[in-house]
């Protein structure tokens, strides 16, 4: 319930949609005339979903997508509502819609989709307890009930590719052997084959279990991927080359983080799937703008400051990766709540990797902790080695965004788990807002804000 | 292994794989840790192998830490909801059986140290209710939460050097004073008996400070209520 909430009551046509005509989204999705994408997986369905929007819409297709990423079935019906014109008619080419993994049985029963994307399946923060494992078997179960659905699947990803085992026609996409330039350590806790249950042997890895692996026992292993990235380079911005059957391109993409690049490359299969031109995919990526929270860029007297979303270990790793290759000094803000939709145990701050932010604490100026959980942010960042000197405990949201930016450095990183999202965006763009002006009536507008 | 570091005090962790060989009473603090069932199972097969080493360790007085899957395989039986009894290594005088809701939240207990009565946080997050038997006794008292068993009012176990705990979230680093009781009794152990220095634990008192009052100010109401 509060998973919705979070999302601003943006479910709220879908509920009453649903509860005026139960078969609202069967109905709806006749209009759609091309196709349905659905978009599933642990980590990256915002940002893969409204990138393949972003793709389709290049190619000159009217399209209908959840955007802010409302992933259970009433936020799936309410970016139909949303679509609607005049007289309920929909005037769409295509459906692209993020579905959570555990709604996606439900959602797929409403509506079948053409094209089914997977990106990853991680631990959660709400799976210390092999949740994950039911997760998988959902996701397997619904494509058991889809077999004209296409699959688009990470092969990196034992997890997800063991999906493309049955007789489902699909399309893998991957990333070559590259060398990061930087990244955080990550517990390489054992990985186990899907298939057969022994431990996994890798030939190289990118992150978390996605890499080239393959099960000395049974055989079991990473297919050949068919959209494949290669030579990745950048930081701030990303460049690398994608090789498909039909060609060989270059993508840029106005946006950082080592893991957006997985987020691109299920978009391009998406649109090497339906056949689009070559240029609807690399402009379509180029052109692409994060959605809240998603390494979400904003300025603050002329310095860029970033938004990111955390909810488990990987991403929370991968954002920090992500900011290792900011160059320049750093203020950083970390809001942490525990509310059911951030996961009520906070433990798996423990498994994030800031001993990376210790190693080489120079560049950073200032860590506000912030949130219901602001102490144990803390406390996890002394235990991580980082300069007790730095670390700031201010649990209200404003206060806390406030000391982050009247910080010095050239480059202000937001991390917020899901609850604590949209207020601190609220409150950036508010901070912005005044700009430069003088502080007057700075109480009132806090109060406002509270 | 910070707080050890902060004081200028060597410090080494090892990790024990599985089929590796291992002289336990060579170490000054064992973890047992737990994880998803499939995980425990491979634990638990392992240290079936060890369990005679395990138990002369413990007589022997190491200190050792076992927290939720790791407190339960040192009792004496883990009986499932079909009433199967999957056997533990019955170094402890525990066991458990598996129960029909999974107990899940915040705790806060009370602890009897040397120092006097700490107050300890933490998260839970089990099915199975542990009953404990005359030979061990428990590691605190419930404040909030469900403990053991959420009938008894005890939370965890203790048994010579051994602690066995419920809570993690993790442990240690909230509750400062319990982490320097272990050292201080691994210190003892090796004939070392001085006084560990004072840390600035202020940020560890804070943190512990802010989760008690909060879990002990929802009562042991049990789901999301009483939270902001």
């Amino acid at each position: 319930m509060s998973r919705v909430r979070g999302t601003r009551g943006s479910t709220l046509p879908g509920r009453v949609a649903l509860k005026i005509c139960p078969r609202f989204l069967r109905l709806a999705v006749r209009q759609v005339r091309r196709g349905v994408v659905m978009v599933t997986g642990t980590n990256g369905k915002t940002t893969t979903n409204n990138m393949v929007a972003g793709v389709l819409e290049s190619a000159g297709y009217r399209v209908i997508a959840n955007r802010e990423g409302a992933n259970l079935v009433w936020g799936v019906a309410a970016a139909f509502v949303a679509g609607a014109g005049a007289f309920g008619r929909i005037k769409a080419d295509f459906a692209t819609l993020e579905v959570d993994e555990a709604s996606l049985p439900v959602v797929a029963s409403h509506l079948a989709p053409d094209l089914l994307v997977v990106t990853n399946f991680f631990r959660d923060q709400l799976d210390r307890y092999g949740e994950l494992d039911r997760t998988v078997e959902l996701v397997q179960r619904a494509i058991g009930k889809l077999p004209l659905t296409r699959l688009v699947l990470n092969a990196d990803d034992p997890l997800v590719a063991q999906l493309g085992k049955g007789e489902n026609k699909t399309l893998f996409f991957g990333l070559a052997q590259t060398v990061r330039l930087t990244a955080t350590v990550q517990t390489r806790e054992a990985r186990f084959c899907p298939a057969c249950g022994r431990e996994l042997s890798y030939a190289f890895y990118h992150y978390s279990q996605l890499g080239d692996y393959r099960c000395l026992t049974c055989g079991f292993a990473r297919p050949g991927a068919a959209v494949e990235g290669q030579a990745v380079r950048g930081g701030d911005r990303l460049e690398f080359t994608v090789r498909w059957p039909a060609g060989q391109t270059s993508v840029s993409l106005d946006l950082p983080g080592y893991y957006n690049v997985y987020n691109a490359l299920a978009a391009f299969s998406v649109g090497v799937a339906l056949g689009l031109p070559e240029k609807a995919m690399v402009e379509g990526l180029a052109r692409f703008a994060p959605a809240i929270g998603r390494m979400e860029r904003f300025s603050h007297r002329g310095r860029p400051v970033y938004l990111n979303l955390v909810k488990n270990p990987t991403g929370f790793n991968e954002s920090l990766a992500a900011m290792l290759t900011g160059s320049g000094t750093k203020d950083v803000f970390m809001a942490i709540n525990d509310n059911d939709a951030d996961g009520r145990d906070i433990s798996w701050l423990w498994d994030v990797d800031f001993e990376a932010l210790a190693r080489d604490p120079a560049p950073y100026l200032s860590f506000t902790c912030a949130g219901i959980r602001a102490q144990d942010m803390a406390l996890r960042l002394k235990y991580a080695g980082v300069p007790v000197e730095l670390i700031r405990v201010i649990p209200g949201l404003v206060e806390g965004i406030e000391g982050a930016l009247a910080g010095r450095g050239a480059l202000v990183y937001l991390f917020s788990t899901y609850t604590a999202l949209w207020r601190s965006q609220a409150i950036l763009k508010e901070v912005l807002a005044r700009g430069e002006e003088p502080a007057t009536g700075l109480a009132e507008r806090r109060r406002a804000l509270r | 292994m910070q707080r050890l570091k902060w004081r200028h005090l060597p410090v080494e962790v090892a990790e024990v794989a599985l089929g590796q060989d291992a002289d336990f009473e060579e170490f000054d603090v064992l973890f047992l840790g737990g994880g998803s069932d499939r995980e425990q199972d491979i634990m638990a097969a392992d240290l079936k192998s060890r369990r005679d080493g395990l138990g002369r360790a413990i007589e022997a007085g190491v200190v050792v830490l076992a927290i939720c899957g790791g407190y339960q395989m040192l009792g004496h039986f883990y009986r499932t909801a079909g009433g199967r009894e999957i056997p533990g290594l019955s170094l402890l005088d525990l066991h458990t059986v598996a129960g029909p809701r999974r107990m899940i939240g915040n705790v806060a207990l009370e602890l009897e140290l040397p120092g006097g009565v700490a107050w300890a946080v933490g998260f839970e997050n089990h099915s199975g209710r542990t009953f404990l038997g005359r030979g061990v006794r428990p590691l605190g008292r419930v404040v909030a939460g469900n403990g053991n068993n959420g009938s008894d009012g005890w939370e965890g176990a203790r048994y010579r050097n051994v602690f066995c705990s419920y809570l993690h979230g993790p442990l240690l680093p909230k509750n400062p004073l319990l982490a320097d009781h272990l050292l201080q009794l691994a210190l003892a152990r090796r004939g070392e008996g001085q006084t560990l220095s004072p840390l600035d634990d202020g940020l560890e008192n804070l943190a512990n400070r802010v989760m008690y009052e909060r879990v002990t100010r929802a009562g042991t109401r049990k789901g999301p209520s009483g939270r902001r």
